[in-house]
């Protein structure tokens, strides 16, 4: 049975022609599997006409089959997608497919292995090939408790792979590889009557990535501005300490403590917050946090893995220099 | 303050740990007292972080050398204003004594230091399987040691007592610089005057705790809540003696009125899972099984019924059981920016519908509400007195003190739980006799000749 | 109009033990409680019935001791629950826990719509929903967080998707996945709490869905992925590290910390 099945296919999910950065990072995965496997990384591509699928050559695969439809995939219509996959796996049988875990690779991925009659690993955060060739999909279970190591015994061996866990392959320019048109096949019952975008989805304090936020040591509301700019080029939202929300300097949304938000970011950034139990049991479970303070003493510093005992005024200003000029380059 | 005197206290602590800059120290001036009514932060301060009892010690006695008044501090969430410095002070702050939380299985006691927070020690005692310690401030940053001095209560003391009845040992350092040992993992003790228990509740005056015995309890391995709603506020007032009366002793028996929960639901968006009704009560139970559970709660259920309750539920699931304490729980952020004061009288449990009902009669006869949230299994209520267009009304001092002295009139306490401090200090005089006042102040005398250790909690000096 | 609603019974996740050191599990430290999506679930069901005059029927795969979440459920307010109970399904993965899910369903028949929880606590996958979805050929919605209009033909909801929130309207039948922010579940009431505990609940093994079902789908033997290890990760302690001066330097520092941490795009 193996031996029919070859390859390793990504799904290349794009929104409004652009492809989705965890593309990237399967591409970049991919290729260090399919090096082990002696074997060849495929990209399915559904979307509209007009998409660069060069960018997936030169960032690693070695076809692109592109499902080129102006109508169906322009909205998140999972049968739409699922079933054109289905038919792109069916035609070139890779022995491992690999799906983004994001919102809408969640959501088609079983749709897919059922219609397969094939096995599927959700959320994966490390990805083997182990002895036999075959793909050891490693995921979190029990609230992040323990780490599973998942074997599928059918073809293909399907994953969908945590955003943001891999580095993202480069482009190399000098890559050739093919793009290969392929024909979609429209749901015969439309059972969707409409999907209409209603607004993009606004980051909400509680599931930003990054978030920077400011205590007592911030002199007047003015120089909130300075965080705002940080957390702007960080990507990442406001949050404050009770303190600040108390002056008035900013709206109690942005409150981070037991009497407000609980945040869990992949960075917390604490400016002049000296880190009251109060506010740590807001914020402590963040994958790494910095702070900023005058006060060596400061608790914070007790649950940072990285301090500067110094003057967010001094400070805060640098790394936005600093940043700024990465941005520019 | 002097620079001699920072200079000792880099001496003492090391030079990281010591505060002399106003913009560092701002978050060790005041603690969670309502700003309408706190007094004002004297900020001729200094702020050391000591690591140990002997350092605290050499603080203490430094600062009677020099007659400098000294400020002990915890998590700073106490509601009476005892941490604020009205003198220029050395504050302690209590945060590094935070290493030791030792657990003796064997005579079921754990050991640990004062500032240790309130949410780890819990966190600790929660790993073992059988152990528990029944005490649930409200606020995960309150510190063991302020716990004790301010002998706090909250919403699990209906069973199992607050504070002081799980208190068997203190380390202290008294106003004078020595270190003594009170008590100890002793269930009796009967040599001499207790000045164990003289410690617990003192707000401060009397000596800074650095190590507390606890005992524990065991952990019972099923919990419940029920909540029943009212339409009429005295019948879901009376329901809680009756079961009380019956035998049946929750940990908790909370009752808050429709106020309350609006309120709490406006400014968190927590659901309250029930849509009718003027008055609430929260039930937590524990117990060995299911069905002994089931049992009682059938029980609180019929005496609801038979005081016209609207509907009872019930939560199992640790995550819905927990929801309704947190929901309890922001009772006081909701009203933080409306509130003047929270008042904290305590009266026998079984006159708890008469004085809710008191309480709302007076605050009708100033024109305004008075929202009611209390532990109604202790005896012991809050009500609030709000501000009335963003300000402390005129009437505050008067409204304040007819309340207090519906208390009186029914031979209740000022505060039960939140201390005297310096809030309630001038209703000294409600509660006690002249010649009762001058015997604790000789007490104090007696700890403290120079009057070093917060001056200005409890009486004036 | 029959609405089937999925769930699964869970352990209480904030009591679940994990023994570092051994690399063992122990679910029996926890109670056990209906995985908290499912219990959105429910309420959208409850919800949806109120309005139609529905049939609510829950269903769920797993031990004995399941029939006290299904239990629970019916103090809810569902008036039926059904358990796949069978030791013929143990060691089920996604794929045989939904085709045998999909035989109950099927066996209950004449259903118009199906509501799962978008993923269970304990396993996280999130897949049985549409899996299932998949293999009745009937639409599916994920990540529903918003009931907006319903009637016994059609559905139309809020779904969070696609880094967006579009407006979906589905013809009936179908089965939609919920999020926690659709609803806040109700309590049950004391009374049916009591009442309950005693109610029946059916219980099907493999001969009562042998015609939808062939054993070679079912449990360990019909599920294509096995897990060959669990590894209990050790609790990441914090770096730790400190600059006092050199400000620059520590800048510098930093910046490489958020590439590393891939705040940065390099």
């Amino acid at each position: 049975m193996t031996e029919k099945y070859s390859g390793i296919l990504i799904f290349a999910e794009q929104k409004d022609k652009t492809i989705h950065k965890v593309v990237f990072e399967l591409l970049s995965e991919g290729r260090k599997l399919a090096e082990q496997l002696g074997v060849g990384v495929y990209c399915a591509l559904l979307g509209p006409g007009g998409i660069d699928a060069k960018e997936l050559i030169y960032r690693g695969a070695d076809a692109v089959y592109y499902v080129e439809d102006d109508e169906i995939f322009n909205m998140p219509d999972e049968l739409a997608y699922s079933e054109n996959l289905v038919n792109l796996i069916k035609t070139i049988k890779p022995e491992i497919c690999l799906i983004g875990a994001t919102s809408l690779g969640r959501s088609i991925a079983p749709r897919v292995a059922a219609a397969l009659e094939t096995g599927l690993t959700a959320d994966c955060t490390d990805l083997r090939i182990d002895d036999d060739g075959k793909l050891i999909q490693i995921r979190p279970a029990f609230s992040e408790n323990i780490l599973a190591h998942i074997v599928s015994d059918k073809m293909p061996q399907m994953a969908t792979v945590r955003y943001k866990e891999f580095q993202e392959s480069k482009p190399d320019f000098n890559r050739t590889g093919e793009i290969v048109s392929f024909n979609s096949i429209r749901p015969m019952d439309r059972t969707f009557e409409f999907i209409k975008e209603l607004s993009r989805k606004e980051t909400d304090i509680s599931d930003s990535d990054v978030v920077v936020s400011v205590g007592a040591g911030i002199k007047n509301s003015e120089d909130i501005k300075m965080i705002y700019e940080l957390a702007g080029l960080l990507k990442g939202t406001v949050g404050a300490s009770r303190a600040v929300v108390e002056n008035g300097f900013i709206s109690r949304e942005h409150q981070i403590g037991y009497s407000g938000n609980r945040v869990k970011p992949k960075l917390y950034f604490a400016c002049a917050i000296s880190g009251a139990a109060q506010h740590i049991a807001g914020m402590k479970d963040a994958d790494t946090i910095i702070a900023i303070n005058t006060d060596p003493s400061a608790p914070i510093f007790n649950i940072a893995d990285y301090g500067i005992v110094g003057d967010i005024y001094e400070i805060v200003p640098m790394l936005i220099k600093r940043l700024k000029e990465i941005n520019q380059n | 303050m002097n620079i001699e005197v920072i200079n000792k206290m880099k001496e003492i602590a090391g030079e990281d740990w010591v505060l002399s800059d106003l913009s560092q120290m701002a978050g060790y001036l005041y603690d969670e007292t309502e700003p309408t009514i706190r007094p004002k932060a004297n900020e001729d301060c200094i702020v050391v972080k000591p690591q140990n009892a002997l350092e605290i010690s050499e603080i203490i006695k430094y600062a009677n050398e020099k007659s400098i008044s000294v400020v002990p501090r915890g998590g700073g969430t106490g509601l009476s204003g005892a941490a604020i410095p009205l003198t220029p002070s050395i504050i302690i702050s209590l945060e590094r004594l935070n290493n030791t939380i030792e657990i003796d299985e064997e005579n079921l006691m754990v050991t640990v230091d004062c500032g240790v927070t309130l949410a780890a020690l819990i966190e600790k005692i929660d790993k073992h399987e059988s152990l528990f310690l029944p005490v649930h401030s409200g606020d995960d940053g309150a510190q063991i040691g302020g716990l004790v001095v301010e002998n706090a209560g909250g919403v699990r003391a209906v069973k199992h007592g607050i504070v002081r009845n799980h208190v068997k040992g203190l380390e202290v350092v008294l106003p004078t610089g020595e270190i003594v040992q009170m008590g100890g993992k002793l269930l009796k003790n009967n040599m001499g005057y207790d000045l164990m228990h003289l410690m617990i509740g003192s707000e401060g005056t009397l000596g800074i705790v650095t190590k507390v015995i606890f005992k524990l309890y065991s952990k019972m391995s099923n919990t419940m809540t029920l909540i029943a709603s009212f339409d009429n506020n005295k019948d879901a007032a009376s329901v809680v003696p009756r079961i009380l009366q019956q035998g049946i002793t929750p940990l908790a028996a909370e009752y808050l009125d429709k106020i309350n929960i609006e309120k709490i639901s406006e400014h968190t968006g927590l659901k309250w899972p029930l849509q009718d009704g003027n008055a609430f009560l929260i039930f937590i139970l524990d117990g060995e099984s299911e069905d002994e559970l089931f049992g009682k709660s059938e029980r609180i259920a019929e005496a609801c019924e038979s005081y016209n309750a609207l509907e009872c539920v019930i939560a199992e699931s640790s995550k819905e059981q927990r929801a309704i304490l947190e929901f309890r729980s922001k009772v006081y952020p909701a009203f933080c920016d409306e509130l003047v004061e929270t008042l904290d009288i305590a009266v026998a449990p079984s006159l708890i519908p008469d004085i809710i009902d008191d309480l709302t009669e007076i605050a009708k006869k100033y024109n305004t509400i008075t929202p009611i949230c209390g532990h109604v299994g202790d005896g012991n209520i809050h009500n609030m007195i709000l501000r009335v267009n963003g300000e402390k009304p005129p009437y505050f001092e008067e409204i304040k003190l007819e309340m207090l002295q519906t208390a009186m009139k029914y031979g209740g306490t000022v505060t039960a739980e939140h201390g005297t401090g310096k809030i309630k200090k001038k209703y000294m005089g409600l509660q006690y006799s002249d010649r009762e006042i001058e015997i604790m102040k000789g007490i104090k005398r007696v700890f403290d000749p120079h009057n070093i250790l917060c001056p200005g909690n409890i009486f004036d000096n | 109009m029959r609405v089937i609603v999925l769930v699964k019974q869970v352990p209480d996740m904030e009591r679940v033990k994990f023994d570092t050191e051994k690399g063992v599990i122990d679910r029996k430290s926890a109670g056990t409680e209906i995985n908290p999506f499912d219990l959105n679930a429910l309420e959208t069901a409850l919800q949806i019935g109120e309005k139609t005059n529905s049939e609510i029927i829950v269903l769920s795969m797993g031990p004995h001791s399941a029939e006290q979440s299904i239990r629970d459920a019916i103090a809810r307010g569902a008036h039926k629950g059904i358990l796949l109970n069978d030791k013929k399904f143990g060691g089920s993965d996604v794929k045989a826990t939904s085709v045998t899910i999909c035989a109950g369903i099927k066996k209950i028949g004449n259903f118009d719509l199906i509501i799962a929880g978008m993923q269970s606590v304990d396993g996280d996958t999130g897949q049985v929903g549409a899996e299932i979805a998949q293999i009745l050929k009937i639409p599916h919605i994920s990540f529903v967080e918003k009931l907006n209009e319903f009637d016994c033909n059609s559905l139309t909801v809020t779904s969070n998707i696609w880094e967006g929130i579009y407006l979906k309207k589905v013809k009936l039948p179908a089965l939609i996945t919920v999020t926690k922010d659709i609803n806040i579940p109700r309590l049950p009431s004391f009374k049916n709490k009591m009442l309950a505990r005693k109610a029946e609940v059916t219980v099907w093994g493999y001969d009562d869905l042998e015609e939808h079902l062939e054993e070679s789908q079912l449990g360990f033997k019909g599920s294509p992925t096995k897990v060959k290890k669990i590894v209990i990760p050790k609790t990441a302690h914090r770096e730790g590290k400190m600059w006092r001066e050199d400000y620059s330097h520590a800048v510098d520092n930093l910046i490489e910390v958020f590439k590393c941490r891939k705040i940065l795009e390099v």
